[in-house]
């Protein structure tokens, strides 16, 4: 269907708004802490009357001709700050303000607000500031030399996702399962009955905060009605207001209100705290289809659910991501806040989880071509081509979406890490690629992890080269290494020590945000944080997961590669040699890297030498990590994956043995190293699938081809096969990029031109000119495949 | 030049690497050329070798090979896609420089066994395309006993740098591939013949 006149404007409108900081939140915060400050009040109790406070007074905002209503700031695109997590500085207002790339707005009233009020309050007492003074030298050093990130801090942790609970039950609902748990305390025998009284109260406020969010949005409604002149836009906003009422406090009883209470749960989500991944209501086609196959027999019709679906959409995309202050700028920066919909997948039971809403969807994502929400196609092997080639119907049209997933794997993963089948089929991917069990899991990213940094350290014996400082471990001289396995043996004792280092901070970042910062309003919405009383942040979701994410698989497995092909089995060079050729960033020495270059074993070809050493890299990351206990009652587990940290762990360190030089970007997710697959998309797939993906919580791959090859039909039909061998061997995830260098290169020089050119970048899309020149290098730089 | 010498041992080791993608698109290995039947040796010993790992096989040709080659190879073939150029036996000696007598015979050789055949017909603008002669490919294909489909190849002009690369000189420059009209012109003609047509393949 083509768009309606409404949704082309909304969807313009969010096009063209400029993201702008709102100190609207960060304001209301200030005035509620300080007003507290000093009152004997439990941290839960806090928190929820502050997110009451905040419900109350924030800005309602709708919108002419909108019909899902609700902003995350007063309007599209103006992006609330989190000032007791990360207070940003007048110099951040600057920076944002006026940089080239994701800009946002500081308005001069903005900047004095925060001149007078929020950094004078705020300054020593954010999270940020408390999580960096805890932290111990060890780990600083790590930190500062690009060793490893550190998502908590400047925002919360979130990575999870919705089930389809709020689809059955009201918020007042909620508040009688919330009452039972507190008839249930124990107080003789249980001595946290009193902090679970605490937490549970919290949540019960917060529920009552989110009725009333809503109830101002119907007022608000009303009143418009009431001065409206055009009748049909008058019925809208009665619709509006009646909605509003219903929802969220009681279940939803159509597709409408359904949508609308999704929205308000995802508002009251992102303005408790700043997520990561923003929230998704998940498996969206399964939530909705009961509300449409119903819908339809009364008097909802297709064009109605797509206009409404439409509406959500545009929803998400008027919401920039929280923007950042200090290195993960660099990072990470972009507007996208990778909210992923998940569709297909299985059901409950097990069997196919398409329908009918599951292709209304992958309509919207085609006709919207938004960065948010960002979409995924869930493939099991129940799954019909009809899906799959829809899908890449769309992947063709060269934005990146959707990626693609196998369910049998992301289940299989699941369920090795404890969790029920039931649960597991539940459950699905968000952010990037991350596994998790919907609407009952708390799967924290904790931080990206740079491996090559790691044996950049092991070759020079505990010290980083780049600043001389000795942050690691004395594993001796690499020059003495009578093998490889002796190499590899120092290697993994460095590696164990750094994930100690990272660990070790981690469990006190738990600990910080389980004390200080709790999310009572999150809470109420997994399972089992009311039955059990405990906040999300302390344990109190049904499963508990800490990642680390590893970068650099394929530098990683190139660089061992070269060292033994070249040094060990072939000794084409000593490794004296190799440690200055390194140490001069192969200066005067391209014949040496030409050689390295063309002459090793490398992985991405199939190729059994390198791909071994890849199963090492593989298996030496996942023993440092998995099984290790975090603080919640869960477990560490491995994914890999790189948003867009391999461009900064690339810029902190030297040339690498597999011949790249200083500063370039690392390999991207498990991709191999840009450009070093030469033996076409079988063969990458071949290789990749070689690692183990059920031992982890996630692995990207990242696929590029030239448009011509997708062109016809048995293009399509060659593609899904693809995907479908891939998912045979147990990969995890694909993406694909459908654009070729001339495109992107054209772009560079013409930016004016191609502001709407979309591009798959890491688990997210994004605006090729809105990306570093660094990362528009690096994606032009991978591989492009013209035949398959 | 590119390319590499390989013993059949290795040949295999790469068909069996993409034996997953195979399986999943229940595709196989093309053996075409140059001519595959102009090693017959190693075809036959790749060709056995893929049978016993359950490998689908089709061998692309231009079929002017001693009657004794194909009877050889040709349990080991699943598919034969079959080059059929022109009708006419002086235009198909000064076309291909050679006669078209024993490419006819052996594809009804095989035919007659009941092999699977797909033929393929490239057209070259003023050579092979005109209404008359299309339709003497239509009714020779048509009396064939046993014959799975025609494929009509629009002619291109791919093999004029390698001509270039090699240094030969590239005879039929004047030609430019045909329109979408006419191709479509084509399959009707065939259609006629109630033969199965595809363009391209």
């Amino acid at each position: 269907m083509p768009m309606t006149t409404r949704v082309a404007r909304l969807r313009q409108q969010s096009l063209d708004a400029a993201p702008a900081i709102s100190s609207e939140r960060a304001a209301l915060m200030t005035k509620f802490y300080r007003r507290n400050e000093g009152h004997m009040m439990s941290a839960p109790a806090r928190r929820a009357l502050a997110f009451q406070y905040l419900m109350e007074h924030r800005t309602i905002y709708i919108g002419a001709g909108e019909l899902i209503v609700g902003e995350k700031g007063p309007a599209p695109k103006a992006t609330p700050t989190y000032p007791e997590l990360c207070c940003h500085t007048l110099d951040d207002l600057d920076i944002l303000n006026s940089r080239e790339k994701i800009p946002f707005a500081v308005s001069p009233q903005v900047r004095q607000v925060y001149e007078k009020t929020i950094i004078p309050f705020w300054r020593g007492k954010t999270m940020r500031e408390r999580l960096f003074a805890e932290m111990t030298e060890k780990w600083q050093a790590a930190y500062e030399a690009g060793v490893f990130t550190e998502f908590m801090e400047q925002r919360s942790p979130g990575h999870t996702v919705l089930d389809d609970k709020i689809y059955h039950k009201g918020m007042l609902d909620f508040k009688r399962d919330i009452r039972c748990s507190l008839d249930r305390l124990d107080f003789l025998n249980d001595p946290d009955a009193y902090d679970k009284q605490e937490e549970l109260e919290a949540m019960d406020i917060c529920a009552d905060a989110l009725i009333r969010f809503a109830e101002r949005h119907a007022e608000k409604a009303r009143e418009l009605a009431l001065e409206e002149q055009d009748p049909q836009r008058k019925a809208e906003l009665a619709r509006i207001a009646a909605v509003c009422s219903r929802v969220p406090a009681h279940a939803p009883r159509d597709f409408w209100e359904a949508l609308q209470y999704y929205w308000f749960v995802h508002l009251g989500v992102t303005t408790e705290l700043n997520p990561w991944d923003a929230f998704n209501p998940g498996k969206l086609d399964q939530h909705l289809y009961p509300f449409y196959e119903k819908g339809l027999e009364e008097t909802l019709t297709r064009e109605q659910a797509e206009e409404l679906l439409q509406c959500l959409w545009i929803k998400f995309n008027n919401q920039p991501a929280p923007p950042k202050v200090g290195v993960t700028a660099a990072e990470s920066s972009t507007y996208t806040d990778f909210a992923q919909i998940n569709t297909g997948g299985v059901r409950p039971d097990g069997s196919d989880g398409v329908n009918e809403v599951t292709y209304l969807i992958l309509d919207v994502i085609e006709e919207m071509r938004l960065l948010q929400p960002s979409s995924s196609v869930q493939v099991s092997k129940k799954s019909p081509n009809r899906f799959v080639k829809r899908a890449a119907k769309i992947i063709r049209t060269g934005f990146g979406q959707p990626s693609v997933f196998n369910t049998d794997v992301v289940v299989q993963e699941m369920v090795r890490a404890g969790k029920s089948v039931v649960d597991a089929r539940c459950g699905g991917t968000s952010g990037c690629v991350e596994t998790g069990a919907f609407g009952k899991e708390n799967y924290n990213l904790t931080g990206y992890f740079n491996m090559p940094k790691v044996l950049e350290i092991t070759l020079n014996n505990g010290i980083d080269p780049r600043t001389g400082k000795r942050i690691g471990l004395e594993t001796g001289d690499a020059a003495q290494f009578g093998s490889f396995e002796e190499l590899f043996a120092a290697y993994q004792k460095q590696l164990n020590y750094f994930v100690d280092v990272k660990v070790r901070g981690n469990n006190v970042v738990e600990r910080l945000y389980a004390h200080y910062i709790p999310a009572p309003f999150l809470s109420l919405l997994i399972d089992d944080c009311i039955a059990r009383g405990k906040d999300y942040h302390d344990g109190g979701a049904r499963y508990d997961t800490s990642y680390i994410q590893g970068v650099g698989v394929g530098t990683m497995t190139d660089a061992l590669s070269a060292i033994k092909y070249h040094v060990f089995d072939h000794q084409a060079l000593t490794m004296e040699e190799l440690l200055a050729v390194l140490a001069d960033n192969f200066e005067g020495r391209e014949r040496t890297r030409q050689m390295i270059l063309n002459k090793t074993p490398r992985y991405g070809n199939d190729n059994d030498y390198a791909d071994e050493v890849l199963v090492d890299v593989f298996e030496a990351y996942f023993g440092a990590v998995d099984g290790r206990p975090n603080t919640r009652g869960g477990t560490y587990r491995i994914n890999l994956l790189p948003t867009t940290c391999h461009v900064y762990f690339g810029s902190v360190i030297g040339a690498t043995p597999d011949g790249r030089l200083a500063g370039k970007p690392l390999s991207e997710g498990i991709s191999p190293v840009q450009g070093a697959d030469r033996r076409g998309p079988t063969a990458v797939i071949k290789s990749v699938a070689k690692m183990d993906h059920v031992r982890t919580g996630g692995t990207l791959l990242n696929q590029k081809f030239a448009p011509q090859l997708l062109a016809d039909d048995a293009g399509l039909d060659k593609l899904v096969h693809l995907i479908r061998t891939y998912f045979n061997l147990d990969g995890h995830h694909i993406q694909f990029n459908v654009v070729d260098a001339a495109t992107l290169r054209a772009a560079q020089e013409r930016p004016g031109d191609y502001r709407d050119l979309i591009v798959r970048v890491a688990g997210y899309s994004d605006y090729f000119c809105d990306l570093s020149e660094a990362l528009q290098e690096e994606i032009i730089a991978r591989t492009e495949h013209q035949s398959f | 030049m590119v390319g590499q010498k390989m013993t059949a041992a290795q040949v295999m080791a790469e068909i069996e690497r993409d034996v997953p993608f195979y399986d999943e698109s229940e595709g196989g290995v093309t053996f075409s050329g140059g001519e595959p039947l102009a090693q017959p040796d190693f075809l036959l010993s790749l060709l056995q070798a893929c049978q016993e790992r359950d490998i689908h096989t089709a061998v692309d040709t231009c079929g002017f090979a001693p009657w004794p080659v194909l009877d050889t190879i040709r349990k080991y073939v699943d598919l034969f896609l079959y080059d059929l150029k022109l009708m006419d036996e002086a235009q198909h000696r000064r076309f291909t420089g050679a006669s078209n007598e024993l490419i006819f015979s052996n594809l009804r050789a095989l035919s007659e066994r009941g092999h699977n055949i797909f033929l393929r017909v490239p057209i070259v603008p003023g050579v092979n395309d005109s209404d008359e002669h299309v339709r003497r490919m239509g009714a020779f294909a048509a009396a064939l006993p046993h014959l799975k489909q025609v494929d009509v190849l629009p002619y291109h002009h791919i093999a004029a740098e390698k001509y270039q690369r090699l240094g030969k000189p590239y005879e039929l420059p004047a030609s430019h591939p045909p329109s979408d009209e006419r191709m479509a012109k084509i399959v009707q003609i065939l259609q006629e013949f109630g033969l199965q047509v595809k363009i391209g393949g």
